[in-house]
């Protein structure tokens, strides 16, 4: 059904047919999970449960193991969760913003995406509860009536405007996600038998491949992509007025919020070519996830990446021409203060690495994407170390300066955060097709060696082909 | 076939003639000149969405953009409602100097819960629409039909439609095997 200029570079490579699909992405499922997968599997659930240790320490114990002090009352609890959220923003961009310009490579990635984009969320959240001290109150950011001991939250404060766009975001996402599973899910079910056809019938709601169905669906997987492009935007600008609406220097910057949103789409690349490059090669979907999709997304990174340093560079400039004697110390701080190497691990890791994408050499060197893309997940975790630590840790009262230093119980959590991740991931590369086998089977030019192959492209509907 | 089928739609008794293909361009072609030439088209089934197919057997546009329209300005006035009852009516709070009913600091949640109930209005209504839930069995038209088939359900009506034209243009259009079915959908 469709038709693609054979100058073009096909999306899809190998000559597949549909049933060639779906063979390919059910192969995971439908066989027994591999001895890699458990060796992965298990190590991330070791790792899960670290974290749950550590979290359960935290919660008992109190906030008192973590290194905070009164100056530094934020450190690693909140760069965990920005850089969490910030991966969390590639899935539903890929999804929702590539539709809408009609990016037809994203068929291939935007599953996994953002399956990605859901757990890390999830590990995000984590960091909200555990920040919070006593996770058993958790519910008290919500407005609820002060019958339950409170008044009502405070709605000048970002803090709550992140509640809603951080839940409103998860639970979009969801459900964007779960849309678009339900014809993948169908699929699974017909070739099902068993238990497994239960349980596949169940999630599938008894979808049956109607084209008065697919028209709905189209439509509603339209206009989730293009709620969803704002609310992408939204909420990596909401969890930037964190900082932007305080009067903290470092952070009390109007450029935050398209700042973090690009920071989000770049370590969110970074992490989808992280998980892809290895993914690609061990379901081996290399047919699928060809070159082609990721030098895209290098280019996306190198792109986003720039924009970073861009900001990191406007930020010493506005320091430099506000006047403000503050603002100016803390950036002179960041870049020479005690904290220094971390400044420059971010500049080299965000601005300088990526650079590396221009040349047509590391744009398509899997080995070498792969590398890269643990350094965009450096380079953008120490992004946020650097904003919240170093703008705190010196702040207007010298009296008060003071470092901070993370304790193991600290570095515990941040470790088992990605075995909450990695486990989620290992789950779902087991239970439910990790591409997205209705849209790929849609850019499939409609298959060459086929009997119908010479009438493929004929006008439609002037003949009936014998 | 006396049995009192609940579900049976527009039709004089509840037998069609499926077209199975394993291409969406013979498909689309077929089902064009179906409906061109009269026939009662029921529903086209495929594994994904063929465009055009659905204005071709005259699926009128949904009105769920309407629906997640209304949705999202449901959320807007909840959130405004929300927003401006708590912190000007029910209970003030004096934070920092700011006023009481102050509007800038009302949009984000606004614009997030003008989403959020975009989404989950407007997918609820899909579902209703297509009388989606967990746990539903369906009775799928053909197996394949999810994976590498796509299947043209004609109805026949009884006197009306000639079987065998029907049956020869669903043939010659590349039909891979054609068969009567009892709709039971």
């Amino acid at each position: 059904m469709s038709y693609e200029s054979p100058l073009r570079e096909p999306l899809v490579t190998g000559g597949k047919t549909y049933a060639d699909v779906t063979r390919d992405i059910l192969r995971p499922m439908e066989n027994k999970a591999s001895k890699g997968w458990w060796i992965g599997f298990t190590i991330s659930a070791i790792v899960l449960g670290i974290w749950i240790a550590a979290s359960t320490y935290t919660f008992l114990t109190g906030l008192g193991v973590w290194g905070l002090n009164k100056t530094v009352g934020w450190a690693f609890d909140i760069t965990n969760f920005v850089f969490w959220v910030g991966i969390g923003h590639a899935g539903t961009l890929i999804s929702a913003v590539l539709l809408l310009f009609r990016q037809k490579w994203r068929m291939s990635i935007n599953r996994s995406a953002e399956a990605m984009t859901i757990f890390a969320v999830l590990c995000a959240a984590s960091f909200i509860l555990s920040h919070m001290g006593r996770p058993w109150v958790a519910y008290w950011p919500i407005p609820l009536p002060n019958a339950f001991g409170t008044l009502w939250v405070n709605f000048n404060s970002p803090l709550v405007w992140d509640v809603f766009a951080i839940s409103t975001y998860f639970s979009v996402s969801l459900v964007f996600w779960y849309i678009g599973l339900i014809p993948d899910i169908a699929t699974t079910r017909d070739r099902a038998t068993g238990f497994r056809k239960t349980i596949y019938n169940f999630f599938s709601m008894g979808w049956n491949g109607s084209t008065r169905t697919w028209h709905r669906y189209e439509m509603i997987a339209l206009i989730l992509a293009g709620i969803s492009t704002p609310l992408v935007f939204s909420v990596h600008s909401i969890v930037s007025m964190d900082f932007a609406t305080s009067l903290v220097p470092g952070w009390h910057t109007t450029i935050f919020p398209p700042y973090f949103v690009a920071g989000a789409i770049f370590s969110g690349f970074g992490m989808v070519l992280t998980l892809l490059v290895i993914g690609r090669v061990v379901l081996k979907q290399e047919e699928y996830i060809t070159l082609g999709h990721l030098d895209a997304m290098c280019r996306v990174v190198m792109l986003t990446g720039t924009m970073v340093g861009l900001a990191y560079i406007t930020e010493f400039f506005v320091a430099a021409y506000s006047g403000v004697e503050y603002e100016q110390y803390a950036f002179i701080n960041r870049a020479t203060g005690p904290y220094w190497w971390s400044y420059w691990i971010m500049m080299g890791c965000n601005l300088i690495a990526p650079q590396v994408f221009w040349t047509k050499w590391a744009r398509s060197t899997p080995w070498f994407i792969f590398i890269m893309s643990i350094i965009v997940n450096i380079g953008m975790w120490f992004e946020r170390f650097v904003i919240i630590v170093t703008s705190l840790h010196r702040d207007f009262l010298p009296s008060s300066w003071t470092m901070y230093t993370p304790t193991i119980i600290e570095f515990m959590i941040l470790l088992g955060s990605f075995g909450l991740f990695f486990t989620l991931y290992f789950l779902f590369i087991r239970f439910l097709p990790t591409i997205n086998m209705a849209e790929v089977k849609s850019i499939i030019p409609t298959h060459s060696h086929d009997k119908h192959a010479d009438h493929a492209h004929a006008e439609k509907g002037d003949t009936l082909h014998g | 076939m006396h049995t009192q089928r609940k579900e049976i739609h527009y039709m004089d008794n509840n037998k069609m003639l499926l077209g199975v293909y394993d291409n969406p361009d013979a498909t689309f072609d077929v089902t064009k000149s179906l409906v061109e030439k009269g026939y009662d088209v029921y529903d086209v089934y495929t594994p994904f969405a063929v465009h055009n197919l659905d204005r071709v057997i005259g699926v009128k546009r949904s009105r769920l953009s309407t629906a997640a329209f209304v949705f999202g300005m449901t959320g807007l006035v909840s959130a405004v409602t929300l927003q401006s009852y708590t912190s000007y009516f029910d209970w003030p709070m004096l934070i920092g100097g700011k006023p009481f009913l102050h509007i800038p600091t009302y949009i984000p949640i606004t614009f997030e819960l003008s989403i959020l109930f975009t989404a989950f209005g407007m997918v609820g209504c899909f579902f209703i629409v297509n009388k989606m839930f967990w746990g539903r069995n369906t009775n799928v038209i053909d197996l394949r039909v999810t994976d590498d088939r796509f299947v043209i359900a004609v109805n026949i009506h009884q006197g009306k439609t000639d079987v065998n034209e029907l049956s020869s243009i669903l043939t010659k259009g590349g039909a891979l095997e054609v068969r009567e079915r009892i709709n039971e959908l």
